[in-house]
């Protein structure tokens, strides 16, 4: 009975991933694993930032993990762009910042991150030409203001 | 049809000695609870619901974020069925609570605008496990039980008597299948990543400037973790390299199932897709360490285990002898140059 029971999660495991493969689909923890699988032939790209805003009016681009942990630079970005392309984008948008901003003062306080006080989060669309050495990281090309949180 | 469920049978479930998966078991847990100890899931039930995004097995089954501190108590159970699950004591309970809540804590995040695919392969191991007897060797349980079964049978039997016996009883099926669903388990996930980007992008994954691109690109901190080296952006200045690199990737991906049937396939596959982990966390960043956590399961454990002490006998053995030849070698120099 029981290697029955085995046979048949074996089963069902196996077709739950061999569906998401053959549609296409998501369906964690099953997966059809679409990560990187795009063919990149443009040499510009766009992405979301956030910067902080210091008292003295200074932008700084919050680039690293630790500024928006548990978010990290991949999935805060791709979630905000979800946020943006959905019906009410900018009001969500809006709403999901003061959290953002709240967030990176509780890990600085935390001594999380050594980054300085801020009065504001501002969320830019940047957009780089890619250098063949990758020397141009701090300097996009173009940048978008999106929206702008403040205490 | 019966050749085939003879051949499902033997694969699921050849005899084994449990020792291979008590080993399987306490690695995989102990590296497990290493790597998410500093881990913290519980600033996800702060923010607010904006972010919510449900996946497909959250929006299903109901699951909800949980206040910061009902999640921080939540992972600090799970902490402690990772613990009691490696070392082996409460095994089955422990195990289907790690099963449990690792896919509520390890899912959490994926609700929050992306889904990643590090984890996916722990949960599949974690559930095998809940549901195997992986406690039967290596763990305290295991170690409990000869105690208390041992004395009683040492005052009424001989113990030439309970040799055989016991051997009986340590090898079966229930060992092998664990194992098994593993492997399984990560072809599925390797191939799948292939025929993905063969879909999507065909050879031109391959024969394009694509690889360079997307090296490159992550140098831009677009990932959950930064490039450990800048050996992509040298890789990607380098067609001669970026071309066959991105060969060998689609080629370790879609083949890795031969695994499952070919033991010469296992000895350049394995380890082939090991290496491919391990450069793209070097060279662009994504933070695949808990899915290589799940390779201790490759390991014949037994094996490595009942040969050890050989080796390093065997060893010994060598040095003594070669330190017997150097003597006689050094003896045979002095007495050539007169000392």
């Amino acid at each position: 009975m029981r290697r029955i029971c085995l046979n048949v999660v074996f089963l069902c495991v196996i077709a739950g991933s061999v569906f998401d493969i053959a549609t296409d689909q998501e369906h964690w923890p099953f997966s059809q694993y679409p990560m990187f699988s795009g063919l990149w032939t443009s040499p510009t790209f766009t992405w979301l930032r956030l910067f902080g805003v210091t008292a003295d009016g200074r932008e700084f681009a919050l680039d690293a993990n630790r500024y928006v942990a548990p978010f990290d630079q991949s999935r805060l970005p791709k979630a905000l762009k979800r946020l943006m392309d959905g019906p009410g984008g900018a009001a969500r948008v809006r709403a999901a910042l003061p959290d953002l901003l709240a967030r990176y003062e509780q890990l600085r306080r935390a001594d999380a991150h050594e980054g300085p006080p801020i009065v504001a989060l501002r969320l830019y669309e940047l957009e780089w030409t890619i250098d063949r050495h990758a020397a141009n990281v701090d300097r996009p090309d173009r940048r978008r203001f999106i929206a702008e949180a403040r205490p | 049809m019966k050749a085939i469920a003879a051949w499902w049978n033997a694969f699921w479930f050849a005899p084994a000695p449990p020792l291979r998966l008590g080993v399987c078991r306490a690695l995989f847990f102990g590296t497990l609870l290493l790597w998410q100890l500093p881990h913290d899931f519980s600033p996800w039930g702060a923010y607010s619901r904006v972010f919510w995004m449900p996946i497909w097995l959250f929006e299903t089954t109901g699951l909800q974020p949980l206040a910061p501190a009902a999640i921080a108590g939540l992972q600090t159970i799970w902490k402690a069925a990772l613990l009691l699950s490696a070392i082996g004591l409460f095994t089955r309970p422990a195990m289907i609570v790690a099963f449990g809540l690792g896919a509520y804590l390890m899912g959490l995040p994926h609700n929050f605008g992306q889904t990643q695919h590090f984890d996916t392969l722990v949960v599949f191991a974690s559930g095998a496990l809940a549901l195997s007897h992986a406690g039967d060797a290596w763990s305290v349980d295991a170690w409990m039980a000869a105690r208390r079964t041992q004395r009683p049978q040492r005052e009424q039997r001989p113990q030439s008597e309970q040799g055989p016996q016991s051997a009986q009883r340590a090898i079966d099926g229930e060992y092998t299948w664990p194992i098994k669903f593993v492997w399984v388990m990560m072809a599925l996930i390797f191939c799948a990543a292939g025929i993905s980007k063969l879909r999507h992008s065909g050879l031109a994954w391959i024969a394009s400037d694509n690889l360079a691109l997307l090296l490159l690109r992550q140098q831009y901190h677009l990932s959950d973790g930064e490039p450990l080296t800048s050996w992509g952006i040298w890789v990607a200045n380098h067609p001669w390299a970026a071309r066959p690199m991105a060969a060998m990737s689609v080629s370790v991906e879609t083949l890795f199932p031969l695994t499952l049937f070919s033991r010469r396939a296992r000895m350049l596959l394995v380890p082939a897709g090991l290496g491919f982990l391990v450069g793209i966390r070097m060279l662009m960043g994504p933070t695949f360490e808990q899915f290589m956590l799940c390779y201790v399961f490759w390991v014949p454990w037994d094996r490595v285990l009942y040969n050890a002490p050989l080796y390093a006998a065997h060893a010994a053995r060598g040095a003594g002898d070669r330190r017997g030849e150097l003597s006689t070698a050094g003896t045979g120099a002095g007495a050539a140059t007169g000392h």
